[in-house]
This record gives structure tokens, C-alpha cells and sequence, in this order.
């Protein structure tokens, strides 16, 4: 049986071509796609995870940002796949009722896979990196009021659980939580209180008695 | 370039003369007309429909089961929520679902658009609508998305501007049971080629170039810790590149070596075709060690119109 190739399938030779544009088509289309790659390289310099320039955020964000945004065409293709970082890390979503320690907690992607569990992560890791006072604590509020009526609780503790990837060469790291907050209804409003990590608060000072004396001095 | 008409060829011819006549400047110009002015064959782009089509379903998919957790009107992203994090210049369709039955009604009329660009019937009109309700979708819920949903994105819009339900389409059954002409070499089909074309570099370039800022791709071990992430489907390499750190930098520079070339070589007459079709094969053998086998198709699919035929001659 006579085989062709897909170069052969997708390029006859025998069809005929439609009429060209005309110049003034031509002058319109070639200013609609400038205009467009300009864009392009814009919102790829202006979304790069090292920031950008005010001016590159200026242009971008009053020119180019309001047709750009909608269509979902802001787009920064930073897709470094890993640094071997913690924010690479594995996060995961954690919710229990405060004060009951032992009670079903819901964790998230849990054994879910594929594309659904990594939007779970996405979302945990959203809310574990947030650098941003505007954005901080806002997900987690809201996870947490979307979480009250599973739980049967108006009391919740929300983490993020990240657990290291492993080492090469040194010993398999654990998990540890990147973000906690306690999430609770009080008077029909919903209050945050974030858990502070023990390790970034500075130790409580105690001079020693040698030290005490030589101050004196 | 088998793919073009004598019509196509004297474009070409008159182009090249004028650039060789008038300095960088007119090349410039003349390979930007040929790029994007000469009518081409719309079949790759119909390729890109059903792969498009294909992936764009199992995104979509992705989301269903958690749809009312996440957006549903007691769901963990309520709509004042993702208004706060969003750029403030992002809409929604989406923003007026408010109840469990038009979050439904809306995803699932999303899905028969889908089903409908992959079989390719009233293509001219499901593209642009499947472009602005995915649009929509991602802006509901932005720290959801990640890369396939961006590729998805340029590719939906590619396929909106160009003829993509010409072949291989019910479209293309319908009008040949009706008797009209059989397509003709498409000025859009080579924009929309031309499109596709560009966005494949610039996001290969773009990744590579946010990749070098980490020194896991200096130091050779981003494979390693590409393979031990949550989402890898290469895991069973880690005994492999646990015995050879050699074997680990190879993987690694390997990655970047590819990545440079495809964004590069698309551009050169001599290894436009190579490239592209290295890419068909590379991007998702990157997606799966990455733990993104969809993004990796929709980079491969993004090359496919480069593989097919060739488009800049350099």
C-alpha cells in the first residue's frame, strides 16, 4: 500500500490561492500584529518573577493591560519548572476545626492526581507565597468560610503543609507548614488570626550573669 | 515550499528581489509580508483544531469535579475574593453566575463548545467563543491556572483568527455534501500559522530565559528536582540520576540545549522543519518529567504548523 508522508498530506501541490490582500489590508493587518508583539514582549518583560521596571509597569499596565488582561493574553511564559526551591515544593491544603486536634481534617489534593490535584496545589502554593499586604490573608479567609459548613465548624485552623523535594544526596527533608491562620466567625464577620512559625520569632533574650557584670562595667 | 501556488512562488521571488535591492531594512520587511502574507494551507491549522480540541477537554475536565467547591456561591473562591486578587482590568462571564445552576449551565455550554471545535462544526463561530468563555473561566478562579491553561489560551485565539474547520471538520462534510468548492489557500490560515509560529519561540525563549535565573540549571541538578516533584510522571528515573550525577547534568543542560534551539532553529529555513518536529516529541517528554503533560502538548501542538510545512525561509 502506498504510503504518504504528513509533509505530503498537508502540503498539495494542486490548490489554488486565494486572492491576495490588498495594501491597505495588508498596512491594517501589519499594524493590528506590530502593535500586538509589542504587546507580547511587554507583558512577557513585565510579568517575570524578578518584577519589572515602573516604566515597563506603566506602559503595560495603561496601554496594553486593558485588552490584554480579558482575554487572557497577559501572559509572562515564565515557566522556570523548577529551582529545586521551596516554593518547587510539594503544598498542600490542610483544614481542621480549631482545638480538636484528633478531628477529620480536610486535606487537599490528598490522593487526587493529574490536572485537578495540581490545582489544589496551585492554590496552596498561592497561599503560602503571598509577599503581597493587599492579597495577605485573603484566600485563606476565604477557603476558610467556604470550609465551615463541611466541617460543621465556625472555627477552623487552614494550612499549608510544603513538603521538601528530596535531596540528591542528603537525607529526605519533612514536611512542614508553611502557613496557618485560625479562621472564625464572630458577630457574622469573618476574623483571620495568623499562626506566627515559632522559628521567625526572635528568642526571648536573657542576659547571663557574666554578661550582666560586664556590662556594668 | 510545495505548499504555495505559483501566485505563492512569485510573492516569494519578488519579495527576496526587493530585500536584496534595499538593505535590512526592506528584508525586514519582505519577510514580514512573507510570513505573514502569503496564502497557506489550512490543514496544519485543522491538525491544531482536533489536538487543541483534544486538550483543551481534558483541562476543562480538570475542573468539573470541584466546580461548586470553588466557585459555587459557598465555594472556597467567592467572587468579591478573586476580584481582590485579580488585576483589576480581568472580567468574567462567570462573575454573574451566582447560582449553582448558572455555574453549571455556563461550564457545561464552555464543554459543548469544546466538543464542537474538536469535531470542527461552526468553527468560524465556536473558536472566537470558546477563546472568550475559557478566558472567563481562568479569570474566575486565576490562582487555579497554570501553563497548559496559558498555552490553551494562544492557541484558541490562533485558531479563532485563522480558517481551523476548513479540513477534517463536519463543516468540511457539510459543505461537500452541498456541493461548494474545495478551500483554498487561506491569507488567514498564514497569519494564524505565522502566530503560532512566533508564540512557540517566544514562550521557549521566555522559559529558558526564566530557568537561567535558578542555579539549579547552572549546577546541573533541575532534572533531579524536576523528576522528585509532586506531579512528575518520571519519578522512575530518580534511581537512575541518583547513581549519575553526570547523567542528572546531561538531563539538565540537555533541557536548556533544547529549549534554545527550538526558539532559535524555528526561525532558520535549514532547521525550521527539524526543530519543529524535534519539538513534537520534546515538549511532551518535558511535560511528563515536569509533571505538566499538558502543557507539554500544547507546546507540541503550538510547532505542529512548523513541522508540517515549512513557513519562514530564511
Amino acid at each position: 500500500m502506498k504510503t504518504r508522508s504528513f509533509a505530503t498530506v498537508s502540503a498539495p501541490t494542486e490548490t489554488p490561492a486565494a486572492r491576495p490582500l490588498s495594501e491597505r489590508t495588508r498596512a491594517v493587518v501589519s499594524v493590528a500584529l506590530a502593535v500586538y508583539l509589542l504587546g507580547l514582549l511587554l507583558t512577557i518583560v513585565g510579568n517575570t518573577g524578578s518584577g519589572s521596571s515602573a516604566v515597563v509597569r506603566t506602559v503595560k499596565g495603561r496601554l496594553f493591560a486593558p485588552w490584554m488582561v480579558p482575554p487572557w493574553l497577559d501572559l509572562g511564559f515564565d515557566y522556570r519548572l523548577t529551582y529545586g526551591m521551596d516554593d518547587d515544593a510539594d503544598h498542600s491544603l490542610e483544614v481542621r476545626r480549631q482545638g480538636a486536634p484528633n478531628a477529620a481534617a480536610v486535606r487537599l489534593p490528598g490522593r487526587l492526581t493529574g490536572e485537578r490535584a495540581a490545582r489544589w496545589r496551585r492554590l496552596a502554593r498561592a497561599m503560602a507565597a503571598v509577599d503581597d499586604a493587599d492579597r495577605d490573608g485573603l484566600l485563606a479567609a476565604a477557603v476558610g468560610r467556604g470550609m465551615f459548613d463541611e466541617l460543621g465548624a465556625e472555627d477552623l485552623i487552614v494550612s499549608i503543609v510544603r513538603t521538601p523535594l528530596a535531596d540528591r544526596d542528603g537525607p529526605p527533608r519533612s514536611p512542614a507548614t508553611a502557613y496557618s491562620a485560625r479562621i472564625r466567625l464572630v458577630g457574622g464577620d469573618v476574623q483571620l488570626i495568623r499562626s506566627e512559625d515559632r522559628s521567625e520569632l526572635a528568642p526571648l533574650v536573657r542576659p547571663a550573669a557574666g554578661a550582666a557584670t560586664e556590662a556594668s562595667r | 515550499m510545495s505548499s504555495r501556488t505559483t501566485a505563492g512562488r512569485a510573492t516569494d521571488r519578488d519579495t527576496t528581489e526587493t530585500a536584496a535591492a534595499s538593505g535590512p531594512a526592506a528584508a525586514l520587511a519582505a519577510a514580514w509580508i512573507q510570513n505573514c502574507f502569503t496564502p497557506t494551507d489550512s490543514r496544519p491549522l485543522a491538525f491544531v483544531r482536533i489536538g487543541t480540541g483534544a486538550v483543551a477537554l481534558l483541562l476543562w475536565w480538570s475542573y468539573a469535579a470541584d466546580l461548586q467547591a470553588w466557585f459555587g456561591p459557598a465555594g472556597v473562591l467567592p467572587i468579591d475574593t478573586v476580584r481582590q486578587w485579580r488585576s483589576p482590568a480581568a472580567w468574567s462571564l462567570f462573575d454573574w453566575a451566582t447560582t449553582p445552576l448558572l455555574v453549571n449551565v455556563l461550564f457545561g455550554g464552555l464543554g459543548l463548545v469544546f466538543v464542537l471545535l474538536f469535531v470542527g462544526l461552526g468553527t468560524p463561530v465556536v473558536a472566537p467563543l470558546a477563546a472568550v468563555l475559557w478566558a472567563s473561566l481562568l479569570h474566575r478562579g486565576p490562582m487555579l491556572a497554570g501553563p497548559a491553561d496559558d498555552c490553551l489560551s494562544i492557541l484558541l485565539w490562533c485558531l479563532a483568527i485563522g480558517p481551523a474547520g476548513e479540513h477534517f471538520s463536519i463543516d468540511r462534510w457539510l459543505a461537500d455534501r452541498a456541493g461548494r468548492p474545495a478551500p483554498v489557500l487561506s491569507n488567514r490560515a498564514g497569519i494564524a500559522q505565522g502566530l503560532l509560529q512566533v508564540h512557540a519561540a517566544v514562550i521557549a525563549a521566555a522559559a529558558v530565559l526564566a530557568q537561567l535565573k535558578g542555579d539549579a540549571w547552572w549546577n546541573g541538578l533541575a532534572a533531579w528536582y524536576l523528576a522528585a516533584g509532586p506531579q512528575s510522571r518520571a519519578s522512575g528515573l530518580m534511581p537512575l540520576l541518583a547513581d549519575s550525577e553526570y547523567l542528572t547534568n546531561l538531563f539538565t543542560h540537555g533541557i536548556t540545549l533544547f529549549e534554545i534551539l527550538f526558539a532559535v532553529g524555528l526561525w532558520y529555513a535549514p532547521t525550521q522543519h527539524l526543530v519543529a518536529r524535534v519539538g513534537l516529541v520534546g515538549w511532551p517528554l518535558l511535560g511528563l518529567l515536569a509533571g505538566e503533560p499538558l502543557w507539554g502538548l500544547t507546546l507540541a501542538l503550538l510547532a505542529l504548523p512548523c513541522a508540517s510545512q515549512r513557513r519562514f525561509p530564511a
